[in-house]
């Protein structure tokens, strides 16, 4: 369904990005894994033009593009196509759950309001928020306001959520929830890409990892590959160290 | 000494009379200033390619001249400059009698608030946090959307005491006023303190009244930026 190739990316003189090519099928849950710095955030913003790529192509169905010259309405298509979750979530300030819910619906997508307000209240109850549509995001812990980001994505239904390191701003405590809504997204079989560190998280949920690794893809394969028989060794030492202990034998 | 109280009370009634002639010297400039230190602000986030470094360029010099020097200077000047224009022009516009002291005094009022205007709004612009765009974004909407329904309401939060502040010190500022003939409070009591050698008791007045208007603006700004916070937790 999305394919991007070869992405470059710097940052003044620093390569973060050398050439990363990722496949996506529909209905896929794409696992990005690595140490920080390996590009993977870079390379999730790319996907939607919150970064700006200096080289690569993006194709998508029929949708052809160059990732650095693409027009400002090509990057506005692939924005109503995608939808961002961010790790410090990111919520409107100065709206309330249910306005920075129906936000992409009224404005961006000129769904009526009472329309939009249905759907909006529909994607917050999913999330576990029916009590709080009139909340303001200072009002909410990280744990819902990640939530109500999740809800904010999920109601302009968009072909492929992208999924920024969701947990990792989070309380140790709260992180279940957030994760809980994600698990329930990727049951119901929703397209998405996620950034995380959560390993326990990625063998329950992804059906492909790409393990990245100083801004190449080390290697990718199906959960099961990765986790269990990784080839690489770069992979190997990744996982070694951030795997929980428990398979050694007493 | 002794207090000349019904004089004070006379001129507490006179100067107030010259209250709205204060108050259009500190709105007037100030409205004309926002679009202009709006531009400028913009300028500086986005960084524009010459504006942005015109816009540092005006702030860092404006606000380095005393007001006095402007009015000093300007209203010298510049009768003398636009003379000269109309009459290059072949007309026979006086500009000596027909353009009135308080054209001036908005014209340089406005220089200085253009200055500190952009200030505060760049500050306030560059408060927003950089993932507010981002998500907004994200979520489809264009650059305008963007700014206007997510970073402006924000960023004026965040202006609005800077702007009390502003406000007050256009107020004090239109106390200059006089010097080019505009009968403003200040020069309403100067009159009538020369006229019944009463200084200490009109300027008293007048005091009371600076300070009446700017209690008055405060509170206004206080309540409002309550209104305008009521998205952070109280």
């Amino acid at each position: 369904m999305l394919t991007i190739r070869d992405v470059r990316k710097s940052f003044q003189e620093n390569e973060v990005l050398k050439g990363v090519s990722i496949e996506v099928e529909k209905g896929d849950v794409v696992v990005i894994l690595g140490p920080s710095g390996s590009g993977k955030t870079t390379l999730l913003r790319s996907i939607n033009f919150l970064e700006r790529a200096d080289s690569g192509t993006l194709d998508w169905e029929d949708i052809h593009l160059d990732l650095k010259h693409a027009s400002r309405k090509d990057v506005a298509l692939i924005r109503k196509k995608t939808a961002f979750v961010f790790q410090n979530y990111n919520l409107f300030k100065n709206k309330t759950a249910l306005e920075n819910v129906m936000e992409g619906l009224t404005v961006a997508r000129k769904v009526p309001k009472k329309e939009a307000e249905k759907i909006a209240k529909e994607a917050l109850d999913k999330v576990g928020l029916s009590e709080r549509y009139d909340y303001y995001p200072s009002q909410l812990s990280g744990g819902q306001q990640q939530r109500v980001g999740i809800a904010r994505a999920v109601a302009v239904n968009p072909d492929i959520i992208l999924f920024d390191e969701p947990t990792s701003a989070l309380d140790p405590e709260l992180v279940g929830e957030v994760l809980n809504v994600i698990k329930t997204l990727a049951k119901e079989g929703t397209t998405m890409i996620v950034v995380t560190h959560e390993i326990k998280f990625a063998q329950e949920v992804a059906n492909k990892v790409v393990f990245m690794d100083g801004g190449f893809v080390v290697e990718e394969g199906s959960a099961n590959e990765i986790f269990n028989h990784p080839k690489e060794e770069r992979t190997q030492q990744f996982l070694r160290r951030i795997l929980p202990d428990y398979d050694y034998a007493i | 000494m002794t207090w000349n109280v019904p004089f004070m009370y006379e001129t507490f009634l006179n100067t107030w009379k010259a209250v709205p002639t204060t108050l259009k010297l500190t709105f007037i400039p100030f409205l004309i200033s926002v679009p202009f230190a709006f531009l400028l602000a913009m300028a500086q986030i986005k960084k524009v390619r010459f504006w942005s470094r015109f816009a540092q360029g005006y702030v860092s010099f404006v606000r380095g001249i005393p007001v006095v020097v402007l009015v000093l200077l300007f209203y010298n000047t510049l009768p003398g400059q636009l003379a000269a224009i109309f009459k290059f022009f072949g007309s026979s516009f006086n500009v000596y009698r027909q353009v009135p002291g308080i054209t001036y005094a908005y014209f340089i009022f406005s220089l200085t608030a253009i200055a500190a205007l952009t200030e505060i709004f760049r500050a306030a612009l560059s408060a927003v946090d950089k993932g507010q765009l981002e998500a907004a974004y994200a979520i489809g909407l264009n650059a305008p959307q963007a700014y206007v329904r997510i970073i402006f309401p924000q960023a004026i939060a965040v202006a609005w005491p800077n702007l009390c502040n502003l406000l007050i010190m256009l107020v004090k500022n239109t106390s200059l006023a006089f010097m080019m003939t505009v009968k403003d409070i200040t020069q309403t009591a100067k009159l009538g303190a020369a006229l019944n050698y009463c200084y200490a008791e009109a300027y008293t007045v007048i005091l009371i009244i600076y300070v009446i208007i700017c209690l008055i603006l405060e509170q206004i700004f206080r309540r409002t930026e309550r209104y305008l916070n009521r998205h952070l937790v109280k």
